[in-house]
């Protein structure tokens, strides 16, 4: 088989499982510390039970993070030789700060965060808490701005055919950089939001009406009340930018063929790359024009004007669909959920069953997003400087057709086994309600033990 | 010799990565070992000898991702050389450390019935990423030789190297840990440090006898004379250690650490010899560090970090081990 296709599956298999756990570990570090700051104020025990129920979460998904990080970093080297020989000048380094400023970092300060609550003073337990989440969002910064790069490259010259730095700054702050990095942090943000709601509306739909689930659910409903418009915006700004530097993947996200004016918005159609053309399609006349260039008669670039140089249409298109789809559902959902809990002081059955499947929802929007701008940026690796089919490395497509067909298997495997945890911390918690027995950091008579140690 | 950066770069680079490798292979070496080690333990001994990795894996591991990082982020053509060489053992070393990372998680919060397969998913996944290791040294002394040989001594030194592992955890383990557990800690280490000395005894000769090159960096006078330390103190150590081990656990727990340091120890002195055959090459025989490295101006944004992060990680590493010093106890979140 292709070693290509079969790489290209592979890296994206494994960035795509990687990237679920980021997406709640960045969020869920300031969310417990949320948490842990809301309980060093009040005092109130509740609060620091929502914090050991979530931070079990935040270990599992750590580690899920980490193990399927340090595979990104061989896969490099294995499968895509030819993109650090090309661009790894610019590559390198954005890695390599990652990895001192943030891996270190976390994985340091997480011993203590975990373990250490009797072994350090509260006021060294929260810094460690608040590092961790400083450093789950740094190492976002750093390969954000990789990633950006390669969609908008900046700050470089080709010299002898290997791309050098010449403006670290324009580098880092590529074009397309600042716009990413809100959406991605926005992104966690929801996605640990609808985390939270969805597992608190299974303990509250299975009786459970402790204090802390109480807390963590309205945490969970109006943080995502409050994300979701602000997302919508920063969607929209970073379509802006896409227009200005991507404009073919925007072509494609619209499934739009000729550049011209009044074009309207498809909603549904099955976009046939051969015949250059749109089947069964439902379209918003001027829609297009209206959301892209604010103005009826705004022209919309088309496909037809990037020959054999624009992405495939038809996963571009349907997984922007796929993210806004998602995104007005959230918008829906959370909506509704802030209004009953902050108006009634209940949550409606049906809501709360709604709510239940929505806990993944944030992962759904965000793969569904990170596929429409990475399937977006081919036929290139790097847009304008290396296509992908010219970094793929000369390992035979049987070796890699194996480790793809274990990766697979692994990565189904695993998810069963976390989806499994999280639902059975969530019933224990269920269980246990405000009666569950809190764990040595409340006890004074084992703080004396430890601190005898 | 003036002193030129696109000359010193390189240097100070493959010098950072050697670094970070030993500390690796010293650090989570242990908790690999103790993974290792679960097949040999009961149940009861299990979660102690958990309780005395929990903190610090995952740091651990980190220098594993720093070494690769900086050989990805300073000698790119080497990476994708040595690691397209030997994809599958990458692969290997990959899902082993995936499934023992997770185990770690899983066995402490899965339904208490399904606890028992966790812990053998931990021992499979720790042994993996042991053997993968050992198998790619072998095969990355003999020149990343892939021919019948090279597998048959890559095996060996895999063999090797997962004893040696399993010898930095149990000399981890007499430190961390009390009563019968630690007696048999002592046990484990004797058993397995025979493996160990064999393994270096193994490597020492292969990769002279592979390339005249090496041989002629350590057997010519006066290399033979300045160089004979090494091997003599190693020997001497390994021996010392051997007949320690009939005297631990001592009534008063002195020396407890002192195990993990002589391993630790013997690490680095066999770590030294083959930095010194290998160097000026990063992938043996075929590309040196300056043929392997990054454009200068590259190599130089990283070591302004470096410089100043590392010292920072390095204390903060301390500190880390210092809070959860002393013998292992439950490892509760709290």
């Amino acid at each position: 088989m292709d070693p290509l296709i079969l790489s290209r599956i592979q890296f994206g298999a494994n960035i795509s499982f990687h990237i679920l756990f980021p997406a709640i570990t960045i969020a869920l570090g300031w969310v417990l510390l949320f948490f842990k700051l809301r309980y060093n104020a009040t005092g109130d025990s509740a609060w620091m039970r929502a914090y050991f129920t979530w931070v079990k979460v935040f270990a599992l998904s750590f580690a899920m993070g980490v193990v399927t990080g340090v595979t990104m970093s061989f896969q490099f080297g294995t499968n895509w030789p030819g993109y650090m020989q090309k661009v790894g000048n610019i590559a390198g380094p954005l890695l390599a700060y990652e990895i001192l400023t943030a891996f270190f970092l976390e994985a340091a300060f997480l011993g203590i965060m975990l373990f250490g609550f009797r072994r350090v003073s509260n006021r060294i337990h929260t810094l460690a808490t608040v590092l961790v989440a400083g450093g789950t969002t740094v190492s976002a910064f750093w390969i954000i701005a990789l990633n950006s790069w390669m969609q908008t490259p900046a700050g470089f010259e080709m010299r002898d055919g290997v791309a050098h730095a010449v403006n670290w700054w324009a580098v880092i702050f590529n074009p397309s950089m600042p716009y990413r990095l809100v959406h991605m942090l926005l992104a966690s943000g929801l996605t640990v939001s609808f985390l939270i709601a969805g597992l608190s509306a299974l303990r509250y739909l299975v009786g459970d009406r402790s204090e802390s689930m109480w807390k963590a659910l309205r945490t969970g409903v109006f943080t995502a009340a409050i994300l979701i418009p602000i997302q919508i915006f920063a969607g929209d700004q970073h379509g802006l930018n896409t227009l200005a530097h991507q404009p073919q993947k925007i072509a494609a996200m619209e499934a739009n063929w000729n550049t011209g004016p009044n074009v309207p918005l498809v909603l549904f159609a099955l976009p046939d790359e051969a015949a250059k053309e749109n089947r069964f399609e439902i379209t918003i006349p001027d829609g297009a024009s209206l959301v892209l260039r604010h103005s009826a008669s705004g022209v919309v670039p088309g496909l037809n004007d990037y020959p054999g140089n624009h992405p495939p249409v038809f996963p571009v298109f349907w997984g922007f669909r796929v993210m806004v789809g998602t995104g007005i559902l959230m918008l829906i959902v959370s909506w509704s959920a802030a209004y009953f809990l902050k108006r009634r002081h209940s949550l409606p059955k049906p809501l709360a069953l709604l709510m239940v499947p929505m806990t993944i929802s944030g992962w759904v929007a965000t793969l569904a997003g990170w596929y429409t701008t990475e399937t977006g940026r081919q036929p290139w690796l790097v847009t304008g400087v290396l296509k992908t089919a010219e970094a793929v490395g000369p390992v035979a497509g049987s070796h890699v057709a194996l480790t793809l067909a274990v990766y697979l298997i692994l990565y189904v495997l695993l998810l069963i086994a976390y989806l499994g945890v999280l639902v059975h911390l969530a019933l224990k918690a269920a269980k246990d309600g405000d009666a569950s027995p809190l764990p040595g950091a409340m006890n004074a008579a084992l703080s004396q033990q430890a601190a005898g140690e | 010799m003036t002193f030129d950066w696109p000359t010193a770069l390189p240097l100070i680079f493959a010098g950072l990565m050697g670094l970070a490798i030993l500390i690796y292979v010293i650090l989570d070496g242990f908790d690999l070992g103790i993974g290792i080690l679960f097949a040999a333990a009961e149940d009861s001994e299990q979660d102690t000898m958990i309780a005395a990795i929990g903190p610090f894996w995952d740091a651990n591991e980190t220098w594993l991702v720093l070494a690769v990082g900086l050989l990805l982020v300073a000698f790119p053509m080497a990476h994708g050389t040595i690691l397209t060489a030997l994809y599958i053992p990458v692969f290997l070393l990959l899902v082993g450390l995936i499934l023992r990372g997770v185990a770690f998680d899983f066995r402490a919060k899965v339904p208490a019935g399904k606890k028992q397969r966790w812990n053998r998913i931990f021992f499979i996944g720790s042994a993996t990423a042991s053997l993968a290791q050992g198998y790619m040294l072998g095969v990355y002394v003999l020149g990343l030789d892939v021919g019948f040989g090279g597998m048959a001594f890559g095996a060996l030194v895999a063999l090797c190297l997962s004893a040696a592992y399993a010898a930095m955890g149990s000399a981890w383990l007499i430190y961390k840990t009390e009563g019968d557990l630690q007696v048999k800690a002592v046990r484990w280490l004797r058993t397995t440090l025979v493996l160990t000395a064999l393994g270096m005894v193994a490597v020492s000769l292969a990769t002279p006898y592979a390339s005249p090159r090496i041989f002629d960096k350590w057997f010519l006078w006066p290399e033979i004379l300045y160089l004979s330390p090494l091997p003599i103190v190693s020997a001497l150590l390994f021996l010392w250690l051997w007949r320690q081990t009939f005297h631990l656990p001592r009534p008063d727990d002195s020396h407890a650490l002192t195990p993990f340091l002589t391993l630790a120890t013997i690490f680095a002195l066999g770590f030294a010899g083959l930095a010194w055959s290998f160097y000026p090459f990063v992938v043996p025989d075929r590309l040196t560090i300056w043929q392997a490295a990054s454009a200068p101006e590259s190599l130089a944004f990283i070591l302004v970090g470096t410089v100043v992060v590392l010292p920072i990680i390095i204390f903060y590493s301390f500190y880390a081990y210092r809070v959860f010093g002393g013998k292992a106890t439950d490892l509760t979140y709290d």
